[in-house]
């Protein structure tokens, strides 16, 4: 006869119970070179995946639950919510996944696919349960989580989930190597948008910009301290047929001043593309205005 | 200590044979290399490095530096558009028995906007100051191009020590690149 079991026991059996669990959920990618990294399957027929870590191949060979090798093309990217999507060949049933709420010192259990059609597994907490954020690619993140759990490249891009078993997302790491969970809710917002064009439509001026501060002299007739410095321009993107240049500083879009960055970004959603937009800037001392039409980014 | 210390580790001049596809690629790699003081020799020569371009050369058994490789394979791995200073320093520590590893793009990390908050912002002068610290010009020569006094460039570089908080010119433009990647914005 067992000993009766206590919390520990109670807490192993059932971490190994949500392993085996987990396995239906994700995929291995094979990325070449005897290496993969981790899909979670979030409907039938479509993984989500990394947009960071998946290969810019068309074709992959994925390892389903189970161990079957079957292929998958890459049907779409999103580098601003780090999403991509691959389309299997064949059909890859889909258990239903239920968002969590993320909440700080939650235990989060984190799976990757061990490349044979079982899953791997890290048990930690969420270190972090923040608000909204935006990426530095200028997409926007639903919740910051923050795990405190270690992962392996090969484990990324697989489905974190609380202790009830409900998903808070898909891990992938962050600046300095911290793990970081893509919420439930940005990749239930996104992945329609992939599946149905294959990315997320974004506005583009074709412009890398940096922050200045305005020099003392122009601060005046600026009316701010800082602006956005063109420091190169897309030959023939809409920028350049304004006639914004190299060097120019931009103050303001449509009267929205550009000292914060995300209020700018929000200038360039999908529903921007096609519509003119008035600039200031300063260009060699004087500050003008120039009018441009948004287009649509290109596929980076 | 003091016999290693003064042995030169790091040969001045090697002889490197460029890999490369391309023969474009093969000439900008060679001017590059030949610019940093090292001979390139045909692939077939003796060499202390073979600079591979995208892919291990096939059967190599030297040391070998490749730009943009898909494996690990190589002693040496930059990106594909590594700069000729990286690639001269690639080459110099692989020759001297290192392992060169550039940090990739995905292990920098999907990471948040910073918001500009309007401190240490460097202003355009400053930024043309800075780009000229880059290419190494001396401080006269700084003047001469912006055409200011050479107070007043002594007074940007102050300024810009001060904001990206360097000691050294070295150092004020490694820590500007490390900002100009971190908060570019593609628009």
């Amino acid at each position: 006869m067992s000993k009766p079991s206590d919390v520990l026991t109670q807490l192993a059996s059932a971490v190994a119970a949500r392993a085996e669990s987990a396995r239906d959920f994700v995929v291995a990618i094979r990325v070449g070179h005897g290496r993969h990294i981790s899909g979670l399957i979030w409907q039938a027929g479509v993984v989500v995946a990394s947009e960071q870590a998946l290969p810019r191949s068309e074709e992959f060979e994925v390892i389903a639950p189970g161990g079957a090798v079957i292929t998958a093309k890459a049907a779409g990217r999103d580098a601003s919510t780090n999403i991509a999507i691959l389309k299997t060949a064949s059909s890859l049933a889909a258990p239903a996944l239920t968002a969590a709420e993320a909440k700080a010192g939650a235990i989060a259990l984190a799976a990757g696919s061990d490349g044979e059609g079982g899953a791997s597994m890290r048990l930690g907490i969420v270190n972090l349960a923040g608000g909204e954020w935006h990426s530095s690619r200028g997409g926007l993140i639903d919740r910051r989580i923050v795990l405190d759990i270690d992962l392996a490249h090969r484990e990324e891009g697989g489905p974190v989930f609380d202790a009830d078993g409900l998903c808070l997302g898909m891990s992938t790491f962050g600046p300095r190597g911290r793990v970081i969970v893509i919420p439930f809710a940005t990749i239930a917002r996104v992945v329609p948008q992939l599946v149905r064009e294959g990315r997320v439509a974004r506005g583009w001026l074709g412009l890398a910009l940096q922050a200045v501060a305005v020099p003392d002299a122009l601060r005046q007739s600026a009316g701010q301290s800082s602006g956005l410095m063109v420091m190169s321009v897309v030959e023939n993107g809409p920028a350049a047929q304004g006639g914004i240049v190299a060097g120019d500083i931009i103050l303001s879009v449509d009267g929205t001043s550009v000292h914060r960055f995300r209020k700018i970004v929000s200038h360039f959603g999908t529903d921007s593309i096609g519509r003119t937009v008035e600039i200031r800037l300063i260009r060699g001392g004087a500050v003008i205005t120039v009018q441009t039409t948004i287009a649509e980014r290109q596929a980076a | 200590m003091i016999e290693v210390a003064s042995k030169h580790v790091f040969a001045a001049r090697l002889r490197v044979a460029v890999h490369s596809d391309d023969p474009r690629r093969r000439a900008a790699l060679g001017k590059a290399l030949t610019e940093a003081g090292h001979v390139v020799v045909g692939v077939e020569d003796t060499a202390d490095v073979v600079l591979g371009d995208g892919s291990y050369p096939p059967g190599e058994t030297r040391h070998t530096v490749v730009l943009g490789a898909m494996d690990d394979r190589s002693r040496g791995a930059l990106p594909r558009e590594a700069d000729a200073s990286q690639i001269d320093a690639a080459v110099r520590a692989v020759a001297a028995g290192l392992i060169v590893r550039a940090p990739l793009a995905r292990e920098r990390g999907f990471g948040a906007m910073r918001e500009n908050d309007g401190q240490a912002l460097l202003t355009p002068r400053e930024a043309e100051v800075l780009g000229a610290l880059a290419e190494g010009m001396t401080n006269k020569a700084i003047a001469r191009r912006l055409d200011i006094s050479l107070h007043t460039v002594k007074f940007h570089i102050e300024s810009l020590f001060r904001k990206l908080g360097a000691r050294t010119r070295t150092e004020a433009v490694a820590k500007a690149s490390e900002r100009r990647r971190n908060e570019m914005i593609l628009l």
